[in-house]
């Protein structure tokens, strides 16, 4: 118990200046949000999107390994328990081929009406697309699915050839996993029933690639192209069709000075809300939400709601790019962790503490609940994935800062010269 | 294990946005030079433009009037219309009958645009008139004079012209007909077949081997490639189809499923060609020998061969599930380049990458034009270096 004690003196000590500086005010408002380490899994290096809290109480998370193979894990909530199903590479039966590893699930998990979890894997290095097509280079992504009664990974194969899945959501009406492709941002999809592997061809610019795939109730696939644009595919007639209505973003230029990397044209993430039959989402350049009702005459109709951004930021060039991180309560707010600082794990701008914003659907007010921090005052620097569970549980994944250990990798990153690890968050609304 | 795996992390920091789906600084290193490179959509976006899914440009053309014309492949073709004066493309009509149009646009001395058509097999006259001060309308068929189906039952898979002849020539699918049609006579002539046989090859493999391309000497003899990669001739004098006992270049045993993609008649009388294993080659159509050129990339195909106005070949390797690279053959020094990907990075007012090339082509101003074969497909203007 001392050395617990002295340990976690030291790395507060350690950790004061930064969570000092990255505390824009040193009074500002805070939510406390519980966390769990992923076990053995500290050199896991980000999460996007891939975290699904399923039915049954498991929370599932995709954790990337850039150079290695990324992890499936789930957190069973009952038992407070964290479970590693199992290196990517192994599980698609990769291991030991010496070709581009499995690194990543970057796409949403789906719960099919058989209890199973379907998702696809996703590449992690690219160097400079060197390797893409060659014998060493990535084999492209698999579908695969997570059985809990058998806790076995069913894998159906290759899909696209030589490229990841790096947006995806599964349908449970069609049976269907569907995805958009890096590098070469085609619309695909393995229909689970039929076993048909599909690839309708490609759908925007590697740089723009719209991160999430919404499904309406009706099984409609849509996604956000080109400029604010949204197409729609119907696995009734297996087309695509581009949508005339237009995403509310930020006009183009001002983002560049600030990030090169960032496209800044597409929706981030949306989310479906069966009551409303409509989806709201986020874009990408300002964290302005909006709401797409896709059953308003023959192309939906798009309208601005408000901006999830830190209310510091809204008007500032440096709003950071949007997280993936939203989420629709049986409260009918809307939950979002918005970035204090870009958030790209590694790749990150620099630190600062993530907010947690609602959006009540009821009132249509916006409120920031203050930093994310947990229990030890640490803030949540990030998150890229959010869900909600059936019992009304939060959950992000996302990163906080820890403390170098001599001779051993228990972090996954560092921003700046400061150290992260992985973590699930949990936030219970209702005790709030 | 552990400088392995912050070795790993620091690439990660350096590499980890592009593994992210989006574009690094670095890879403006890996594509063709930005000043050198620029792209056009297919029309006037977003309503006057040929649609996505029917935007795959599969053959190009320059007329002699230097106009450049092209067509797409996908729910309906298009053809369309570049006017280096003016510099957009202009989308010209749906084609009718053709879901397809594969390096089978040719014009005439006179100004006449030929077009061999898919799945139907007509060859289609096009009449140029006054294209630039027409309305641009899409969904509007385009009108055009059918000249009748090329060999009943057959798609068209390729033309080329003998402007001094006046006589197109092309290839059908899937049973490799060489076929002649006289504009002056108006009649078409079945000149026999470069592929009896479908290859051996898995049970899925349908499709008898045939060029992608075919090319005209200066003497009016047209060259195509056939069964086994055997090149044949149409004897322009004898009116004989030949099969003359040279191979387009490629690895022993790969013969079967070798086709030229890309043929080249360069100012010379030398005949280049690209084979489908990614193989450049000189013919000498009058020695009829085949000399292998070596492999410019590591990808297969060559789906594009033209010439720069500073004498250099371009073209562009890589097929269907592949990333297109440009490169680029000095017939004198014989040295190869590799420019990189076709690539045109405008933002915040546009980019896109090609990664598949369906027609090449090259003007006396100097540009060469590359067509995009993709659901969504842009014609990228190169400039080569003088």
């Amino acid at each position: 118990m001392h050395a617990i004690i002295k340990g976690a003196i030291r790395t507060l000590l350690l950790l004061m200046p930064a969570v000092l500086t990255f505390s824009g005010a040193a009074l500002s408002q805070t939510v406390t949000v519980q966390y769990r380490f992923f076990d053995g899994l500290a050199q896991m290096d980000g999460n996007w999107a891939a975290l699904k809290a399923a039915s049954d109480g498991k929370v599932y998370a995709g954790l990337a390994y850039h150079g290695g193979g990324g992890h499936l894990v789930f957190y069973d909530s009952k038992n407070d328990k964290m479970v590693d199903v199992g290196d990517l590479t192994r599980l698609c039966g990769e291991d030991g081929l010496n070709l581009g590893p499995q690194s990543k699930i970057h796409a949403k998990f789906g719960e099919g009406k058989d209890g199973r979890i379907y998702f696809s894997t996703h590449g992690g290095m690219w160097w400079e697309y060197a390797r893409f097509a060659t014998p060493e280079g990535y084999p492209g992504a698999h579908y695969m699915a997570y059985d809990p009664r058998t806790a076995h990974v069913q894998d159906f194969g290759i899909g696209p050839r030589y490229e990841g899945v790096n947006t995806g959501a599964y349908d449970p009406k069609f049976n269907r996993i569907y995805g958009l492709t890096h590098p070469r941002a085609h619309f695909v999809y393995y229909d689970v029933t039929t076993g048909a592997k599909v690839d309708k061809g490609r759908i925007n610019n590697f740089e723009s690639i719209c991160r999430t795939l919404g499904i309406d109730d009706e099984g409609n696939v849509y996604g956000s192209f080109g400029a604010g644009r949204v197409f729609k595919y119907d696995p009734r007639t297996d087309d695509i069709r581009e949508l005339s209505v237009q995403l509310p973003i930020r006009p183009k230029g001002i983002s560049l000075g600030r990030d090169y990397n960032k496209s800044e044209t597409a929706w981030r993430v949306v989310v479906w809300d069966q009551e409303a039959r409509k989806f709201y989402g986020v874009d990408e350049s300002a964290s302005i939400l909006f709401s797409f009702d896709p059953h308003a005459g023959p192309d939906g109709e798009v309208q601005r709601l408000g901006q999830l951004s830190i209310p510091d930021l809204a008007d500032s060039r440096k709003v950071p790019y949007a997280t993936l991180s939203l989420t629709l309560g049986p409260d009918r707010k809307l939950y979002y962790a918005a970035a204090g600082k870009e958030f790209d794990y590694s790749g990150s701008a620099g630190l600062a503490a993530s907010h947690l914003i609602t959006y009540d659907l009821r009132s249509g007010k916006t409120r920031d609940l203050g930093e994310m921090r947990v229990p030890d005052g640490r803030p949540v620097i990030g998150t890229n994935a959010a869900d909600m569970g059936p019992d009304g549980t939060l959950y992000f994944v996302g990163a906080i800062t820890v403390e170098a250990k001599a001779g051993e990798q228990n972090y996954g990153g560092k921003i700046g010269d400061i150290p992260f690890r992985l973590a699930l968050f949990i936030y219970y609304p209702k005790a709030d | 294990m552990k400088n392995r795996a912050l070795a790993l992390m620091a690439v990660a920091l350096l590499l980890g946005s592009a593994a992210n789906g989006q574009r690094d600084p670095e890879d403006d290193n890996v594509s063709v030079l930005q000043t050198r490179i620029d792209a056009r959509d297919l029309g006037y976006p977003p309503v006057d433009v040929i649609p996505d899914g029917e935007s795959g440009i599969t053959s190009l053309s320059v007329a002699p009037n230097g106009n450049l014309y092209g067509a797409t492949s996908g729910k309906r073709s298009h053809l369309f219309v570049l006017i280096p004066r003016h510099g957009y493309v202009q989308p010209l009509g749906i084609i009718p009958g053709a879901t397809a149009v594969t390096n089978a646009v040719v014009v005439s001395a006179a100004g006449y645009v030929y077009i061999g058509t898919a799945p139907e097999g007509h060859l289609l006259k096009y009449a140029p008139r006054d294209e630039f001060h027409q309305k641009i309308q899409i969904g509007s068929p385009l009108l055009v004079t059918d000249l009748g189906q090329a060999v009943p039952g057959e798609s068209i898979f390729a033309l080329t012209l003998d402007r001094q002849a006046d006589t197109v020539y092309g290839l059908t699918s899937p049973n490799t007909h060489f076929f002649e049609y006289s504009i002056t006579r108006g009649k078409f002539t079945d000149r026999g077949v470069v592929a009896k046989k479908i290859p051996q090859g898995e049970k899925f493999e349908k499709d008898k081997m045939m060029s992608r391309m075919l090319v005209a000497d200066p003497k009016g003899n047209v060259f195509a490639s056939g069964e086994d990669g055997a090149i044949f001739r149409f004897n322009h004098e004898t009116e004989k189809l030949e099969e003359l006992g040279i191979h387009a270049p490629g690895i022993p045993g790969r013969e079967p499923w070798t086709r030229v993609d890309a043929f080249l008649l360069d100012p010379s009388g030398i005949i280049y060609g690209g084979t489908s294993d990614g193989y450049l080659f000189r013919l000498d159509p009058e020695k009829l020998a085949v000399t292998n050129l070596g492999k410019p990339l590591i990808n297969y195909r060559i789906a594009g061969l033209v010439r720069g106005s500073n004498g250099k070949l371009y073209g562009a390797g890589g097929g269907k599930d592949d990333m297109a690279r440009l490169f680029s053959y000095d017939p004198i020094s014989g040295a190869y380049e590799v420019p990189g990907f076709v690539d045109v990075n405008r933002r915040p007012y546009y980019s896109w990458r090609a990664y598949v090339i369906g027609a090449m082509a090259s003007d006396d101003y100097g540009t060469v034009y590359i067509g995009e074969d993709e659901r969504i497909s842009k014609l990228y203007l190169f400039y080569p270096w003088p």
